[in-house]
């Protein structure tokens, strides 16, 4: 059995959030703030028995803050699990609970908490006719957190998300029509709360940032005593009773040796001179306290642990941090194995950032090889390390977008073939993409080396603060990785850019052309029939799809840079390139003729020369606030930052403003009553075509005039 | 695991408890069958060795479960994996409750109604039929699985009853009501269509142990061997009774065989009888032996065995000297014999002739107190919330009735969350504490306990009235109350209505106990004296099989009697136009060397 969703309705951050789980281990990833501690919370609420108070005691402050007014809205936290069976007596407790009963057998469970306002209050408005709208606003204002109630059911066949059902249920408070029917079955049948379901399963909770040697400390938190009780019972009376002969004699060994009797006299002695032999207690020794009892003694055993190389062994407290929560870890994994021997039938444990407490590299491991039967594990991270080893298919990515967070499943609706092409493309690097709040794909080097430096240079803003990940894919096999952006999947925006690789040279077959130039042509012309194809695929992959879309260089990237208008940035670096004066006076006649056919030949002999990673790293010491943006890298960029706030452009033009002023050649005034405009347009003022007219007006040569003017 | 002392159980007992697997005893009466019961489910408890299995035990009544269930805790056994009530109790808790959702009658909610509801709405139906004369009695009606079966023996009458059962269930369909019968019908609906139910419960139930299966009807049987066939074996099942006590065959109650059950059940059972009596002397173990329907061999085991029993058998009496009589046995068995008052029973047929008797010998006998259900002033249903909550103000909090009264505060805690108020910190203590903390200075037993409920409502924070299902039971429980109370003071208990009646209730026996003959039911006295032993009451004129029926209730009576046993076939009962009711004939029929008593 194992966790097969979990959906949130009104709780904390989540408005309506479908959580998809599979057997084994399961990842869920994102920024900071985007939900992870409040969707484990949620789990915890049904499944974690030291959470069972807080189930009955939720508040105001639970609800979903984008509801408005939460008054008459219902809160609802629904689980589902799979692979359960009436023919396991084992599990036949918990199914009595929760087992859905379809087509004659149980294959699915359901458990759910469900806060809602009392039945008095669902009648109230229930009484309320259609489209009474002051009638349930008075009905609203009268209800208060003490009319709610948390119920728990089980049994139900309902999708909470579905907005029809939430109106079934609940009611549509536009058009304000309540359900009459005050007892819905699709809500499940109510378990009472003595038949705790937490107590049929093994729930174990690891918080991130714990103290793991206080919780060694603890008797009650120790996992080590825990395993060590539940073997404790079994211990065959006869073969322990040698080691209880053994520590009875040990014990009274102490106690005779001559010195703890002579202290015992003193003492004795003490007392009865201080206290006189009224007062004194009437007897008095001093034994040892080593129990002879297995329960007890068993419970006196500590784990020591050698780390590193050396021969010593250490206690915890002894221990790296990584080290002692390895061994937690490891510890409470045996103790699902013990469970699961005595009659639990299903263990979850979920880890809050594990990256807190263990070596990723160690983690790796740890999540490749666990594989206990019956065992689940849900992890959030925020590392792309671990990332890397989860399957995708196993990972849940929640985002925010306001207060709102959403939860998407990269694979829902791939086909394997897919799902195994996204697999071998995310490694760590490539799996940034999941945490990113929005995407730019490009197939090579030199795009992933210029375009963060020119939009640096040009914006004085670097791709992170626009919230752009930036991934090489490192060829023109896009669409495996893409296909994850869709609205069924990762609803984030993503962007691809790719060369078209269109011929930029006479490609007609001429009979005078040497085998050389015929070859060149050939060439130049298969690439440009492959790049229409790529063209019309991708075209084809984004239309309809509002998340994702591509933009193509003409040509290719160094080629489309140079007709930008950026020749000067290139002829910088010839000296960088070639040694021989007369090639670099023949590439930079080239580079400056103005003929396609000619820059663009030269400009990629010297990126093939150089080496295109090379030749782009060489490119961006030479590129600044001036350099040319080709247009289409500019649409990426846009596209997925959207949308440009009114701060961003703000930023930018203070950028702009403080290169100017730098640059000395304008009068200070100037710059200053630019500064105030770009002040107003901060505060609203003026709008954003205002600002631009402004910037034109003031510094009609400055190039961000090209880039506002198309927005 | 748990184990006795060798002098708490005899050999036959030991061997029903130690005997693995399924069992089907047979337990002739004083036999020691609850003690049995109480031992066998101690034992299965402290043998368990997953805290996901149940114990279920089903018992005629609740108060039988209560006893069982305290005794077990006395013997110091974990109860908490024990599920004790009656079937009904069962069905609703198992199968109603959790499973109500598949079943379109239970689906939206619903509430069960106690007798007294059923017999209001039942009359007010009958007094709307034209043409034929119906009273509430004439509805009374049961389920097998394959339908309804009605009561009434008049079948004329049959289709006129039909009509107000139609319009009956109706009206609890829509009201989301369910009752008694009901309560087994769905339970019996919904096992059938959805097998999986059984699958589950059969592998959640270690054991079903059934009480007095004598007593169990033919859709109870479909149930519980629905249950213990899924289980496919891995449920054992233990059954108790004595076929020749079935006295329930009007409301459908049979005797299954073991062999029949064990065929339904797929198990095989092995059969075992208890058939040392404990209670009685030989002589009436010997007189109520000629009225076995099934043989059994009883031998009289206990200390009682010797006693020079007084069984008699009087047909002289006449009904207006009946009072003068019962007076005299009354006299002659507490002041001669010097039995205790509180070990002498009265038992009569039918409730009616029971109730102006009862006012007769309180007259009569001004130093003596009775106890029956005559003198219950308030409608004892268990599943109504204030009946439960009743239990905890009209006790005093005291040692011996601490575990009992924490029992009940349970079981109120629970009515709450049943009908959705969740305290959270309300738990046992601090309800009994609440509830002590109270005084009420007043002596009328229900204005009492309305000051008192109110009291505690306000305690506790709780509002009744928004609350539909207290509401309800609120009503119920003082409508009910309040009939019954006019009706005991109509006819004489004028001091019915004082709280200090109330609350001897639950003081447990200290007078004579006035009863039915169902009413007696498991119970034992010293002295029982029976009247209306006349044939038509004994049998009921609507048993079927007439000598069988009426054996059973003879044989019912006669084994309560530890020492002594009066019989009285009173004349001058007027049968209208067939002349005065006559002595029950297997009883007039009998050979017995009955005592004479000296007058």
């Amino acid at each position: 059995m194992h966790i097969s969703r979990l959906q949130l309705v009104n709780y904390r951050n989540f408005e309506r959030a479908n959580v998809v789980f599979n057997k084994g281990v399961n990842t869920i990833i994102g920024e900071n703030g985007s939900g992870k501690t409040n969707l484990f919370r949620a789990l915890r609420l049904l499944l974690d028995d030291t959470l069972l108070r807080s189930a009955y005691r939720l508040d105001e402050n639970d609800f979903h803050r984008g509801l408005g007014d939460w008054r008459g809205h219902w809160m609802i936290i629904s689980l589902e699990f799979d692979e359960v069976s009436q023919d396991e007596a084992i599990q036949s407790l918990f199914l009595h609970g929760t087992g859905n009963i379809a087509d004659g057998v149980i294959s699915k469970a359901t458990y759910n908490l469900i806060f809602r306002p009392k039945a008095a209050i669902r009648q109230s408005l229930a009484d309320l006719t259609a489209g009474d709208t002051a009638g349930l606003i008075k009905a609203r204002s009268k209800i208060t957190i003490a009319d709610y109630e948390t119920i728990f059911t089980g049994k139900s066949p309902a999708d909470f998300l579905d907005p029809a059902t939430y109106k079934q249920l609940v009611g549509d408070f536009d058009a304000v029509e309540f359900p009459k029917e005050l007892t819905n079955p699709a809500i499940g049948g109510i378990i009472p709360g003595m038949l705790s379901i937490s107590r049929e399963v093994c729930f174990t909770f690891v918080q991130a940032l714990r103290d793991v040697v206080a919780d060694f400390q603890n008797n009650r938190t120790n996992p080590l005593l825990t395993l060590l009780k539940s073997r404790s019972g079994e211990i065959d009376p006869q073969s322990f009773e040698p080691i209880g002969k053994l520590v009875k004699d040990l014990n009274d060994a102490i106690v005779d040796l001559p010195d703890v009797g002579t202290i015992r006299a003193d003492i004795r002695e003490t007392i009865t001179d201080a206290a006189g032999g009224t007062y004194s207690p009437r007897s008095l020794s001093i034994r040892s306290g080593l129990p002879d009892e297995p329960d007890r003694l068993f419970q006196s055993l500590k784990l020591f642990v050698g780390e590193s190389e050396e021969q010593h062994e250490g206690g915890i407290h002894e221990l790296s941090l990584g080290g002692a929560n390895l061994i937690y870890l490891t510890l409470k994994l045996l103790e699902f194995k013990y469970q699961k021997e005595k009659e639990s039938f299903a263990n979850f444990l979920v880890i809050e950032e594990p990256e807190a407490h263990i070596h990723t590299h160690i983690q790796k491991t740890l999540f490749d090889r666990l594989n206990f039967d019956a065992t689940q594990i849900i992890y959030s991270t925020h590392s792309t390390h671990i990332s890397e080893v989860s399957n995708v298919e196993n990972i849940n990515i929640l985002g925010r977008h306001g207060g709102r967070c959403e939860v998407f499943q990269p694979s829902a609706g791939l086909d394997t073939g897919q799902i195994g092409n996204i697999q071998r493309y995310l490694d760590a690097v490539r799996s940034n993409l999941l945490f990113a709040k929005s995407v730019v794909l490009v197939e090579g080097d030199a795009e992933e080396i210029l375009i963060p430096i020119l939009v640096k240079k040009v914006f004085g803003l670097s791709l992170d603060e626009l919230g752009i990940s930036l991934i090489n894919i490192r060829s023109t096999g896009f669409e495996n990785v893409a296909v994850l952006f869709h609205d069924n999947r990762i609803r984030k925006r993503c962007a691809i850019i790719t060369d078209l690789d269109r011929a930029f040279i006479d490609t007609t077959v001429d009979t005078l052309d040497d085998e050389e130039e015929a070859a060149a042509k050939k060439k130049a012309l298969g690439s440009q029939v492959a790049g229409l194809r790529r063209e019309a695929a991708l075209k084809l992959l984004c239309d309809g799809n509002p998340w994702l879309t591509a933009h193509f260089a003409d040509h290719t990237f160094e080629v489309d840079f140079v007709s930008a208008g950026n020749v000067d940035t290139i002829v910088s670096v010839l000296g960088d390139v070639y040694k021989d004066a007369s090639t670099i006076a023949a590439s930079k006649a080239e580079l400056e003729s103005s003929d396609i056919a000619c820059f663009g030949t030269r400009v990629l002999t010297m990126a093939r020369y150089a080496g295109k990673g090379w030749f782009a790293i060489i490119l961006g010491r030479m590129i600044t606030p001036e350099t040319v943006i080709p247009d289409y890298i500019l649409d990426a960029i846009f596209k997925v930052h959207v949308p440009v706030s009114v701060q961003t452009w703000a930023s930018v033009l203070d950028y702009r403003l403080s290169l100017l002023a730098n640059s000395q050649l304008h009068p200070d005034g100037d710059i200053a009553a630019m500064r105030v405009q770009i002040g107003r347009y901060r505060r609203g003022e003026i709008d954003f075509g205002g600002v631009r007219a402004e910037m034109l007006k003031a510094f009609p040569a400055d190039g961000i005039n090209t880039i506002l003017a198309s927005f | 695991m748990f184990v006795w002392n060798e002098k708490d159980l005899n050999d036959a007992q030991v061997a029903a408890i130690e005997q693995p697997g399924s069992v089907f005893l047979v337990a002739c009466p004083g036999s020691g069958k609850t003690r049995t019961l109480t031992y066998k489910i101690a034992r299965l408890l402290s043998e368990l060795k997953s805290d996901k299995k149940r114990i279920v035990a089903i018992t005629y009544t609740h108060r039988a479960a209560d006893e069982i269930h305290e005794r077990i805790e006395q013997l110091g056994v974990d109860t908490s994996q024990l599920w004790i009530g009656t079937i009904h109790s069962f069905c609703l808790e198992w199968i109603l409750k959790p499973y109500g959702i598949y079943h379109p009658a239970l689906k939206h909610g619903f509430r069960v109604i106690n007798a007294h509801d059923t017999e209001c709405m039942h009359e007010e139906l009958c007094g709307a039929v034209q043409g034929t004369m119906l009273t509430s009695f004439d509805c009374a009606y049961y389920f097998k699985p394959t339908g309804v079966v009605l009561t009434c023996n008049r079948t004329e009458k049959h289709e006129a009853i039909k009509g107000v059962l139609r319009s009956y269930w109706k009206t609890l369909r829509e009201e989301r009501q369910v009752d008694f019968e009901l309560i087994l019908f769905y339970a019996y609906q919904l096992i059938e269509k959805n097998p999986s139910i059984s699958v589950l419960l059969g592998s959640i139930f270690e054991c079903v142990l059934v009480d007095e299966f004598q007593d169990t009807r033919e859709i109870q049987y479909a149930i519980l061997a629905s249950i213990l066939k899924a289980s496919k074996g891995a449920a054992s099942a233990f059954v108790v009774g004595d076929p020749n006590q079935a006295i329930y065959g009007s409301l459908g109650g049979y005797a299954i065989t073991a062999h029949d059950f064990g065929t339904r059940c797929g198990i095989a059972f092995k059969e075992m009888d208890l058939s040392d009596n404990y209670r009685s002397s030989s002589r009436i173990v010997s007189y109520f032996g000629n009225y076995n329907v099934l043989p059994a061999k009883i031998e009289a085991v206990g200390t009682n065995r010797n006693y020079p029993s007084v069984v008699s058998f009087d047909q002289d009496t006449h009904r207006d000297a009946l009072d003068v009589e019962l007076v005299k046995l009354i006299k002659y068995n507490v002041e001669t014999l010097g039995i205790a008052p509180h070990e002498v029973c009265i038992v009569a047929p039918w409730w009616v002739h029971l109730a102006s008797m009862t006012r007769r010998l309180v007259a009569a006998l001004p130093a003596y107190s009775f106890d029956g259900p005559g003198m219950v002033p308030f409608a004892r249903d268990v599943d109504n919330f204030w009946y439960k909550l009743a239990r905890i103000v009209l006790t005093e909090a005291s040692p011996q009735l601490y575990v009992r009264r924490m029992r009940w505060a349970g079981e109120v805690i629970a009515g709450l969350g049943d009908a959705g108020i969740d305290i959270p910190e309300l738990d046992r203590k601090t309800l009994l504490r609440a509830c002590n903390a109270i005084t009420i200075a007043e002596t009328d037993g229900l204005v009492f306990l309305r000051a008192f409920f109110d009291e505690l409502c306000v305690a506790l924070g709780i509002d009744r009235h928004a609350c539909v299902s207290l509401q309800e039971h609120h009503d119920a429980f003082f409508g009910s109350s309040q009939k019954r109370i006019d009706r005991l003071v109509n006819e004489g208990s004028a001091a019915i209505a004082e709280l200090a009646m109330f609350k001897k209730v639950f003081a447990g026996r200290t007078g004579i106990t006035v009863s039915t003959i169902h009413g007696v039911k498991g119970a034992e006295y010293d002295a029982v004296i029976a009247y209306g032993l006349l044939e038509g009451m004994v049998p009921h004129f609507s048993d079927s099989d007439q000598v069988d029926a009426a054996k059973k209730l003879i044989y019912v009576v006669s084994s309560r009697a530890r020492k002594n046993l009066h019989l009285i076939s009173e004349r001058g009962r007027s049968r209208g136009w067939s002349g005065d009711y006559q002595p029950t004939e297997v009883l007039a029929g009998c050979a017995f060397q009955y005592d004479q008593l000296s007058t």
